[in-house]
């Protein structure tokens, strides 16, 4: 049964809105008011009378029908009128026959909430679970995929199947959409959605005047064959994954094998990797890897990163195993699924049909699989990592390894035994026992001699043994280090997952791995798919059968979650405003029937991203100018309805990419493993963590990020969380934003290197205003932009009159200033 | 150039006036619409009932503060010390008390400076956390939760109250050195990034890219101009997008902290014997004593929160192996507590302002490591209070007679921290963030008012 919310966890108000994620409601809808005031009285106060249980009087309060209906005296409830409903007069506890709760009277806020909820409709959400069971509850989301067509558009705005579902919502709200983007904030547009990186002036006047009818499909076809299309998409992935390079333990240990992973994600996208193959990789690549072809193998193994990415706690080796689990199921459920478990690791979920048991069902699952382990401050040296050689090649690997011990061992036993200097010792450790023997023995007339005889072996023995162990003192060091190493080289290895010891798990009660319950049989949450059982392979942990689950009877959940996170990067907003929760505390889709339609074109597409890519940004919707219209914003402010495109800002990487871009030092290459220090030198603890930033020229996707510390410019600018999963970055704009394009020192430099670019591409400065406008935002200046350039560069070049400068150093100073404003401007760091 | 598209004046009266209409949880969308048409994000906000403090100061003792050595007077323990109970050796303090004040409190040599105004103070001597790590425990003393990232203290109060002067940021967080965890104890996390703790290094630089690199300012008035000038024209040609002018609005905020930021850190402007209160040098700005008269600066110009700390993770009050470390460490910053006191007392800023003396833990009562040392111990220990509404000369709670457990009146960290939200005039269960399903609080499902405190 469906526990009823205790009010101390459904907070009574919420003190101010939630960041502008598009169009996310506020607070002040109808729903959050539901959730927040009314829900919690119901269900704490009202329901244990009227409710599923006991309907006292007939009456029952868990759903609007039951107080339309009312009880043995009619209606309770009359919607808009709260002076007529019987349920506000018995809450005033003014009636001595009528008041309710009989005993203790609601609070008057309460009462107060109640009476608004009243006037303003009683409006009861639609994803409400109130009045059913748990099991078999009705959400939108858990729903098989409906198949609606698009409908058709009488307007003859356009035949896309996208667009009919926009343009249904446009005649609804009785909105036009405004005109299409022209070509040149097109290229841009495209070019930053999908590698990240501006269009050359070259690309832009090729593309504006290319007249031929598919020069715009042409476009996002080259762009999406473009390497760094990988770079930009993957790292929203990465994001997700929460990605780092170090594990979290409390020392921040590196994790010099991460950047496998990394660079897999980016790999994976720019191969259009199906996606539901691509999750079966992320869960499961180790097992597909021992069925998959060997050139295949590193690769696979390799994906798995995304379970070893957990967080790391504590000082010693996979310290509470319970929380590197729980984060695992937290990040997963979320990424893959759009459900938040979390909250069933302690007791049964409060909003969401996921029950403990469910949870640890999953968590059999990673039980039962092998975390690797990075090093720690009491535990210094990385251990379980996963092989990516074939393990008939690990096992030649050891074997070869066994075997030069072996050989090492019997020459250090060969030379003890058999060699010159051995059986010299031995000989000589004969003598002298006998010589010993004798010395005991002898009359004190022999003595002194037997004795002199003793010493001189002792002298000799002493020699030869010195002697031998100076031959042999290397051979065993070696044999020492050989016998610690690990019979697989650095580069054999990842920071991926293997198959660990098949377990099923017991409960544990609150969350607590010290109080267990019964055993739970590794599974599936049952709500979304009732009756649901893994068939997990003798000796397997079931990560497979997990993936194939995900991609199988819950499908329409996975293809809605991902296609969503497709349309939020490309519009700046997703359908569903709160992408990792589609559960039934998450926004519910604003075009439910465009949602599915995607969800189901997608699975046909055989789950390929690319081709989602092309289906959205080909359609009108994506290509619409950013133009205002305000008896648009009249009817629609948020511009949920799509009638124009929303403009957005440039993110950390794209900004800091572009950066370098321009200034020409833009390293495209991939740069591989960080230059973390040696590890014979760490000595990292909680006192002394890890922490460092190493400067780099390549994309931003390439910086060193570490879980417990920030990147200093990427966190400055909304860069991800490397601690726990991001599915929507924060788009705060913070003063200390501005300050860094004002005064940084990579700034400066940037734009002065951009300066010189530009001074030696185009010596006439009248092109070269033009120039620096095309590189920047794209387009040419205006007439009255391009007189405002040049009397600024006039008044710079003025102001450094009495300075000792020459010409050109002059000249470069006014344009690096220049570039300053311009890589400032709102038009630059803004994608129309 | 003027540019505020709603002045600030009309935005508060807006915002007051929907307030006292009554729920004001829910207004603030409303309010948060009206930001976005050219209020700024950190406009003071009203809080759910008028608080006794305007402003916060954390001292966090980074390491962890022995509790017996310092305020928590257990004569229990020098007269048992070295005799053994249970598997422990009962470890006498090196320190000797005296009492203080009206009070009378009882206070080692360790803090005699605080002890001159102890009756300004109001001690909490049976706090006690979830964790005895160093992480995890500063964690829970500064956001809340032990294990999961979560948004800090002083973010959550930036959230929710905004903050008075817009040019500098509303949450400073002063430390030379990086304490456990690092920037998750001052992070906002999943609040937005305006509320983030904005850490000063002390020394002569100490906001990042706070000091333009051109020199000349006709030069650098010739470039913010040209940037005005471009941004202007384009937020004409494209309107109805707020996003634009809030991007301005940052700019005249960077150009307000240049402004207003170098002043503000310098203390080379105060008199002679303010310094000589604090202990402080105008040309050793790193100083902790700097620290503090940095503090008073700040919560005058209107910062709603500062964050101290006076060491980092490694160095600091973790006095395993001898508590006499700890005579060093109480040498920097009694004198520098007890000015900061006074000074705010003496400007008439003591009674808007909190001041809270908190640590990851206090220390066992006995021997640890060495006989000399102490070890962790999270199941009670000592946190401080005052000013801001709180009653001076209370001590609160009792530990036993050795300082192992509570037992009287036990407050948990939790407890405290919906005890400073009340102070601030917040509601501990009302100040809530929807965030991946479900709203998060800063006291998660825990946390009672500890009622007594309050004056």
């Amino acid at each position: 049964m469906f526990r009823w919310i205790v009010p101390a966890l459904v907070l009574s108000v919420c003190v101010a809105a939630r960041p502008a994620i598009g169009g996310e409601p506020a607070h002040d809808d109808p729903d959050t008011f539901f959730e927040l005031k009314v829900r919690p009285v119901l269900a704490g106060t009202c329901i244990k009378c009227h409710g599923p249980k006991k309907a006292s009087g007939g009456l029952r309060l868990d759903s609007r029908e039951g107080m339309l209906k009312g009880g043995d005296n009619g209606p309770v409830v009359v919607p808009g009128d709260p002076e007529a409903s019987p349920l506000v007069l018995a809450i005033r506890h003014d009636d001595e026959v009528l008041k309710m709760p009989p005993t203790k009277p609601l609070p008057k806020a309460v009462v107060t909430d109640l009476t608004a909820w009243i006037a303003s409709g009683a409006p009861w959400p639609k994803a409400s679970a109130l009045g059913g069971t748990i099991q078999g509850v009705s959400h939108w989301a858990f729903e098989p995929l409906r198949d609606d067509l698009p409908p058709s558009d009488p307007s003859g705005w356009s035949d896309q199947p996208i667009d009919r579902f926009l343009a249904a919502g446009h005649r609804e709200h009785g909105l036009r959409p405004v005109e299409q983007a022209d070509r040149r904030t097109l290229i841009r547009r495209a070019s930053f959605d999908l590698i990240g990186l501006p269009p050359t002036p070259e690309q832009v006047e090729v593309f504006t005047n290319d007249t031929r009818p598919d020069a715009y499909e042409r476009l996002v076809d080259s762009l999406l064959a473009s390497p760094q299309y990988g770079e930009r998409w993957g790292r929203y992935w990465l994001d997700l994954a929460r990605y780092a390079d170090t594990a979290g333990d409390n020392s921040d240990y590196p994790v010099p094998r991460a950047y496998l992973y990394r660079d897999y994600v980016i790999d994976a996208f720019n191969t259009d990797v199906p996606y539901d193959r691509f999750l079966h990789e992320q869960l499961a690549g180790d097992i597909l890897a021992r069925q998959g072809p060997p050139e295949d193998y590193a690769r696979l193994v390799t994906a798995t990163g995304f379970i070893a990415q957990a967080k790391r706690f504590g000082t010693r080796k996979l310290e509470d195993i319970h929380q590197i689990i729980e984060d695992t199921l937290h990040t997963t459920s979320q990424v893959a699924l759009g459900l938040s478990l979390r909250c069933a690791r302690c007791h049964d979920h409060k909003f969401d049909p996921i029950t403990a048991k469910d949870y640890y069902a999953l968590y059999g699952v990673f039980a039962s699989t092998q975390y690797p382990f990075a090093g720690s401050e009491e535990d210094k040296r990385a251990s379980e990592l996963a092989p990516l050689i074939v393990p008939e090649a690990v096992a030649a690997r050891e074997a070869a390894h066994a075997e030069e011990l072996a050989k090492l061992k019997s020459e250090i036993n060969r030379i003890e035994t058999d060699g010159e200097l051995g059986r010299k010792v031995a000989e000589l450790t004969q003598q002298l026992a006998e010589a010993e023997e004798t010395l005991k023995g002898s009359e004190s007339s022999t003595r002194e001699e037997r004795q002199h005889a003793v010493d001189l072996l002792k002298g000799e023995h002493a020699k030869a043994k010195g002697e031998l162990d100076t031959v042999l003192k290397p051979k065993r060091a070696d044999l020492a280090r050989r016998e610690k190493e690990s019979p697989l080289d650095e580069a054999s290895l990842a920071y991926s997952v293997r198959e660990g010891t098949p377990t099923d798990v017991k409960l544990q009660k609150g969350g607590d791995p010290n109080a267990l319950g019964d055993v739970v049989k590794r599974g599936v949450p049952q709500a979304l798919d009732p009756g649901a059982d893994l068939a997990i392979p003798e000796g397997g942990s079931g990560r497979l059968a997990l993936a194939q689950w995900l991609t199988g009877p819950v499908r329409h959940l996975t293809a809605r979650v991902m296609v969503n996170r497709i349309w939020q990067h490309h519009f700046g907003r997703p359908i569903v405003a709160t992408p990792s929760d589609f559960g039934l505390r998450g926004s519910p889709p604003t075009h439910p029937e465009l949602l599915d339609w995607l969800a189901r074109d997608f699975i046909d597409s055989g789950w390929s991203i690319k081709a989602m890519h092309r289906r959205i940004m080909l359609s009108k919707g994506y290509q619409l100018a950013c133009t205002h219209n305000p008896a648009n914003a009249e009817a629609d402010s948020g511009n949920v309805q799509h009638w124009r495109a929303d403009r957005h800002p440039l993110d950390a990487e794209a900004l800091r990419d572009t950066l370098l871009s321009l200034g020409g030092n833009l390293d495209t290459s991939q740069p591989g493993p960080h230059p973390f220090p040696p590890m014979d030198q760490w000595r990292f603890t909680a006192h002394h963590q890890f922490k460092a930033v190493y400067p780099s020229d390549h994309r931003s996707v390439y910086l060193m990020v570490q879980r417990l510390q920030p990147h200093p410019y990427l966190s400055l600018f909304n860069g991800p969380d490397t601690s726990m999963s991001t599915a929507v970055r924060d788009h705060s704009t913070v003063p200390l934003q501005a300050l860094y394009l004002l005064n940084s020192p990579f700034v400066h430099d940037q734009a002065e290197r951009f300066a010189r670019a530009l001074i030696d591409q185009e010596p006439n400065p009248e092109s070269r205003v033009r120039l620096a406008y095309l590189r920047t935002v794209a387009r040419p200046p205006s007439d009255a932009e391009h007189a405002l350039t040049l009397t600024f560069l006039d008044q710079y070049a003025h102001s450094l009159d009495g300075e000792s400068l020459t010409a050109e150093q002059r000249e470069r100073q006014g344009w690096t200033a220049l570039a300053r404003s311009l890589l400032a401007s709102n038009e630059f760091i803004y994608v129309d | 150039m003027a540019r505020d598209l709603m002045p600030r004046r009309t935005f508060l009266e807006r915002t007051a006036a929907l307030a006292s209409a009554g729920g004001l949880g829910l207004y603030h969308g409303l309010a948060r619409s009206a930001e976005l048409n050219g209020g700024h994000p950190l406009a003071p906000k009203l809080g759910h009932f008028p608080g006794r403090a305007k402003h916060l100061i954390v001292f966090f003792m980074t390491g962890g503060m022995s509790h017996m050595d310092t305020f928590d007077y257990k004569p229990k323990l020098q007269e048992d010390d070295g005799k053994s109970v249970g598997n422990h050796k009962v470890k006498g303090s090196p320190y000797a008390f005296k009492p203080y004040g009206e009070s009378g409190k009882m206070v080692s040599e360790l803090f005699e400076n605080v002890g001159s105004v102890v009756d300004e103070f109001c001690f909490l001597h049976s706090v006690h956390g979830d964790s005895a790590g160093h992480s995890a425990a500063t964690l829970g003393m500064l956001t809340g939760s032990v294990t999961i990232p979560m948004p800090s203290l002083g973010s959550w109060i930036s959230y929710a109250l905004g903050t008075f002067n817009t040019n500098l940021p509303s949450f400073v967080v002063l430390a030379g050195k990086d304490p456990y965890n690092s920037f998750q104890v001052w992070d906002s996390n999943f609040l937005p990034a305006f509320h983030k703790g904005v850490r000063v290094v002390p020394g002569p630089d100490p906001l990042p890219d706070v000091k333009s690199m051109t020199t000349s300012v006709t030069r650098r008035e010739l470039e913010d101009r040209m940037l005005r000038d471009l941004n202007q024209a384009h937020l004409d040609a494209h309107p109805g997008d707020s996003n634009l002018s809030a991007r301005m609005t940052s700019f005249d905020t960077a150009h307000g902290l240049m402004r207003e930021a170098p002043e503000a850190f310098d203390i080379s402007r105060e008199a002679e014997h303010t310094l000589k209160l604090y202990g402080a040098s105008a040309d050793n700005r790193a100083s902790f004593a700097a620290q503090c008269l940095i503090t008073r600066r700040l919560i005058e110009r209107g910062v709603r929160v500062v964050e101290l700390f006076d060491v980092g993770s490694n160095t600091n009050w973790d006095s395993h192996n001898d508590i006499g470390d700890h005579r060093k460490l109480a040498r920097n910053i009694d004198q520098p507590i007890a000015a900061l006191v006074k000074d705010l007392k003496r400007r008439g800023l003591l009674e808007d302002t909190l001041i809270v003396g908190c640590t990851e833990f206090g220390r066992t009562p006995w021997q640890d490591l060495t006989p000399k040392g102490r070890g962790h111990h999270s199941r009670c220990f000592t946190c401080f209070l005052a000013g801001g509404g709180t009653r001076g000369g209370l001590s609160f709670g009792r530990s036993d007679d050795y300082g192992d457990g509570v037992a009287e009146n036990p407050v948990h960290v939790h407890d405290l921290h919906a005890t400073i939200l009340h102070l601030m005039g917040l509601d501990h269960t009302r100040l809530t963030y929807r965030y991946s399903g479900r709203d998060y609080r800063l006291t998660d499902v825990h946390g009672n008012v500890v009622k007594s405190v309050l004056s």
